[in-house]
């Protein structure tokens, strides 16, 4: 076996588990991984309704953000 | 009778208490106004999938009245203390939501959260019950919002998240990180590692070799640096304060054996040590981060307690209430508190009678009734009348706000055995070091050969690795910290073993350690003439323990047991109940309560009920709290093993020693305040004996922190548990002794593994430094003085068995 190929198949293999290990490290940072028990249990509600909840929340965030713009911006006149 | 669940909280109910609704289709039964509320309006917002998701579990009925005390969360003070303004101008607010069971529960929350106008983040913490809820103040307001939780069952108390958890949350998201890279360094170094050692022994090719050699490298720079970095972080420290620790030996160590290992990668030389320098770092580190868990565990408890506590008082000032916050009430203040209120300042009655449940300051079981001119404290709970009250303190001076500061500067500074181990730890270290270098020196000079000498000095590091002293301590705890969770006794912190196994004194609370915590009925008296249903019926009435106690005696007692219909119930203060049953006067109660109304009746114990009908005493019934079972034998035990046992308790004279004689205690100390407790404790540790304490509530917390090891018994109050360093879960003396045992034979152990790895270390160095030993023998041969004392930990086990 030539050295080149040792060394491909190690850092592939190395480098996937590295993403594996980031993609952990990402979720831990932001707070994904918190609550065990939601993590555990909030997949049996884990649906269409909850897909539309976030979507619903994002919308409200953003209608609230405009709100805050615009009011802002009358307030000098 | 048949019994059928409630359609909202699914407790089970006799079918006749239970409301039937027949507005919503097929009929509906409801345990309360509270619940058939909360169904209607789950209903009409579409939120039925709850009871789905519930899946046949139970939950609290609501209890707090929706707008009760709701002004207070849109004051001033308050919203500077608790409301936070994010970047965006947004409100943030960290809340503790109460009569949360299972993931529905928090699954329904945050729906009617994000159902609410204004509402623009709401999470929620199924573990801690924490939730976070941003939202936009243009749009609506905390109150509103609490409104809304209240709304659907459930109740949310502010707090400050600045106290202690963000911080203890960091510190664990961080050292997990670390870990995690660590683990995930050593797995794939492991496999690489058994190429090389095989190579080593079978040959191979160098450019192999050096493809191999580089992987390790790439592996074990981040395990070194961003693991290890806290080793760096405790040599420095340790550096600038003049002192050697364990830290710095694994730091120079590690650092050493990672440099050499670049030269000889580099320079194709000799061989690499990066996976010893990857394992090293990882296993003590784990070590560490369990130590962070269990921190952040006790905060979580002590920051719920403190949120029940209630953050404003009723005041009367000219003649008129107002809501005050607590730091603002001065002495002199008359503060009124209503049934179900948790006093939190201390103060004289001035007008007004009510009994007051002081279990969690006294640990005494029955309530106390308090009139004019007598003192109440904060801590204690007032059960059944409006009293008014003159404020003998401030808040800071109250009783109840020193056990909580006491608490939280008690929290941040308990290890203190693992400094002294460090300090043993860190002498070796030093002595290691400077052999080391004496090594390289005489190496250099004798052989003249700046490899040779290095490769030497390598070796004697690493075989001087005090990886089995520093495996000695925790391995052996970790098996005995396994065999004492099997037996139902949790040590929360490793150190607690050894502090455990060095005692010498047991103090012990009585209420709920010795003695059962509730009283049972000792002799009863029931004439034949006497309706039992009625006198079960009226003793349904009431909460007392006393009632209670009386109760379960007829459960237990008498068949076929149905509940009679009363009339008119009326609850006298502290004394009893009176109701009417058909054309009967009925009352129960104690003695004084007979005494009020004529009613002729013979003295029984202090502890006692008393039942009349129509003027005439029918059922009598003395009662007691009466010792655990085992526990008489428990304590001839642990007296045998030569543990002097003394009781503390909040309770009189005649039921301290009651119980001590009962259970073969000579030592009693009586009539004390949880400080009083906890200055005994003192007493003991400033003879310099280790003590180790054992109780349950609240009254203990203080005395608790302040033992070498404080014991909460299983069903203890939750600031008891988090004070404590050992948890017996079965609630039984006998866990208490198996602690005991357990914690003297893993510190025997710890004793023999240390002496081993010392003898280790003495015979090999001086082979190492004679240069008889080459890095690769000193690596195995450390991992084989680390497997004998992994073996020796692990005979822990077997000698408790045999014990048995």
């Amino acid at each position: 076996m030539s050295g080149g190929l040792v060394m491909v198949m190690v850092s592939v293999s190395i480098g996937l588990g590295a993403v594996a290990l980031l993609a952990l490290l990402w979720g831990l940072r932001t707070g994904q991984f918190d609550d065990q028990s939601k993590f555990i249990n909030a997949v049996h509600f884990d649906d269409e309704e909850a897909l539309r909840d976030a979507a619903m929340m994002e919308q409200k965030r953003k209608e609230a953000q405009e709100r805050r713009k615009n009011s802002g911006k009358k307030m000098p006149e | 009778m048949s019994k059928r669940r409630c359609d909202h909280c699914q407790l089970l109910y006799e079918e006749a208490v239970l409301l039937c609704d027949e507005t919503v289709g097929e009929p509906r039964f409801f345990c309360c106004k509270g619940c058939q509320g909360v169904y209607h309006l789950l209903q009409s917002e579409g939120l039925e999938s709850f009871y789905d998701k519930l899946g046949g579990q139970s939950i609290t009925p609501p209890e707090t009245p929706l707008a009760s005390g709701l002004e207070k969360f849109d004051l001033d003070k308050f919203k500077e203390r608790y409301i936070k303004v994010n970047d965006e101008g947004f409100c943030e607010i960290s809340l503790i939501i109460e009569g949360i069971h299972c993931a529905a529960c928090v699954w329904l929350n945050e729906k009617v959260l994000f159902q609410k106008e204004g509402v623009l983040e709401a999470s929620i913490n199924g573990t801690s019950h924490k939730a976070r809820i941003v939202w936009d103040s243009e749009a609506t307001s905390l109150s509103s919002i609490i409104q809304t939780i209240r709304a659907i069952g459930y109740n949310a108390h502010p707090y400050d998240p600045k106290l202690q958890e963000e911080h203890a949350n960091a510190a664990r998201r961080e050292y997990y990180s670390r870990l995690l890279v660590g683990v995930f360094a050593t797995m794939n170094i492991m496999w690489i590692a058994i190429a090389q050692y095989a190579g080593y022994f079978t040959g191979m090719r160098g450019d192999i070799k050096s493809v191999l050699n580089f992987a390790e490298f790439v592996l074990a720079t981040p395990a070194l640096f961003y693991t290890g970095w806290v080793y760096y972080r405790g040599a420095y420290y340790g550096f600038k304060h003049g002192y050697v620790s364990m830290d710095t030996l694994i730091a120079t160590g590690a650092s050493l054996a990672y440099g050499f290992s670049l030269y000889a990668m580099f320079s194709g030389n000799g061989e690499t040590y990066f996976d010893s320098v990857t394992m090293i770092v990882t296993f003590v580190f784990a070590g560490k981060y369990l130590e962070v868990l269990t921190k952040k565990r006790a905060v979580d408890t002590l920051d719920a307690m403190i949120g029940s506590l209630p953050t404003e008082v009723t005041v009367i000032r000219d003649g008129e209430k107002i809501l005050l916050h607590v730091e603002e009430v001065q002495a002199g203040d008359v503060i009124e508190v209503r049934p179900g209120e948790k006093v939190v300042i201390d103060g004289v009655v001035l007008s007004g009678e009510a009994s007051f449940d002081e279990s969690s300051l006294t640990g005494e079981s029955e309530p106390k009734l308090k009139g004019q001119k007598e003192a109440i404290l904060s801590g204690s709970i007032c059960l059944d009348s409006v009293v008014r009250y003159e404020a003998s303190a401030t808040h800071q001076g109250s009783i109840l706000s020193k056990i909580v500061t006491l608490l939280e500067v008690s929290m941040t500074k308990k290890p203190r055995i693992e400094q002294l181990a460090n300090s043993i730890a860190g002498k070796f270290s030093l002595v290691v070091l400077s052999i080391a270098l004496l090594t390289f020196i005489g190496w250099f000079i004798v052989s003249g050969s700046f490899e040779t000498a290095l490769v030497v000095a390598i070796s004697v590091i690493v075989i001087a690795c005090p990886c089995a002293l520093g495996l000695a301590t925790p391995v052996a705890t970790l098996v005995g910290l396994g065999v004492g969770a099997q037996k139902g006794v949790l040590f929360k912190e490793a150190s607690f073993l050894e502090n455990m196994a060095k005692s010498r004194v047991l103090l012990l609370d009585k209420t709920g350690t010795l003695t059962e915590g509730r009283p049972k009925v000792k002799e009863a008296w029931i004439d034949p003439a006497c309706e039992v249903d009625v006198l079960y019926a009226l003793l349904g009435t009431s909460s007392h323990p006393v009632s209670q106690g009386v109760r379960e005696y007829l459960e237990e007692h008498t068949l076929a047991l149905k509940e009679a219909t009363l009339l008119d119930v009326e609850v006298v203060e502290a004394k009893g109940v009176q109701a009417k049953w058909k054309e009967h006067a009925i009352a129960g109660g104690s003695g004084r309560l007979m005494e009020e109304l004529g009613i002729a009746h013979e003295r029984v114990g202090a502890t006692h009920y008393l039942f009349s009908c129509d003027g005439v005493v029918l059922a009598r019934f003395a009662l007691e709290d009466t010792p655990k079972k085992d526990a008489k034998a428990v304590l001839a035990h642990l007296q045998k093993m030569n543990i002097k046992v003394e009781m503390l308790t909040g309770d009189n004279e005649t039921a301290a020693w009651k119980v001590a004689r009962e259970v073969g205690i000579t030592q009693v100390r009586h009539s004390l305040f949880p400080h009083e407790k906890a200055a005994v404790v003192e007493e003991y540790q400033a003879k310099g004996v280790h003590v180790v304490m054992a109780g349950d509530g609240i009254n203990d917390t203080l005395a608790l922190s302040q033992a070498d090891i404080a014991i909460a018994m299983g069903e203890g109050a939750d600031v008891a548990v988090s004070a404590s360093d050992v948890v017996l879960l079965n609630d039984s003396l006998k866990s208490l002794e198996d602690a005991f045992l357990v914690s003297r034979k893993t510190y025997r152990t710890i004793k023999q593994n240390i002496g081993f790895s010392l003898l280790y270390n003495v015979t090999t160095v001086p082979l190492a430094v004679l240069g008889f030993v080459n890095p690769m023998i000193a690596a195995i041969s450390m991992s084989l003085s680390s497997l004998v004392v992994i073996g020796n930990a692990m005979r822990i086990r077997t000698m408790l068995k045999k014990g048995k």
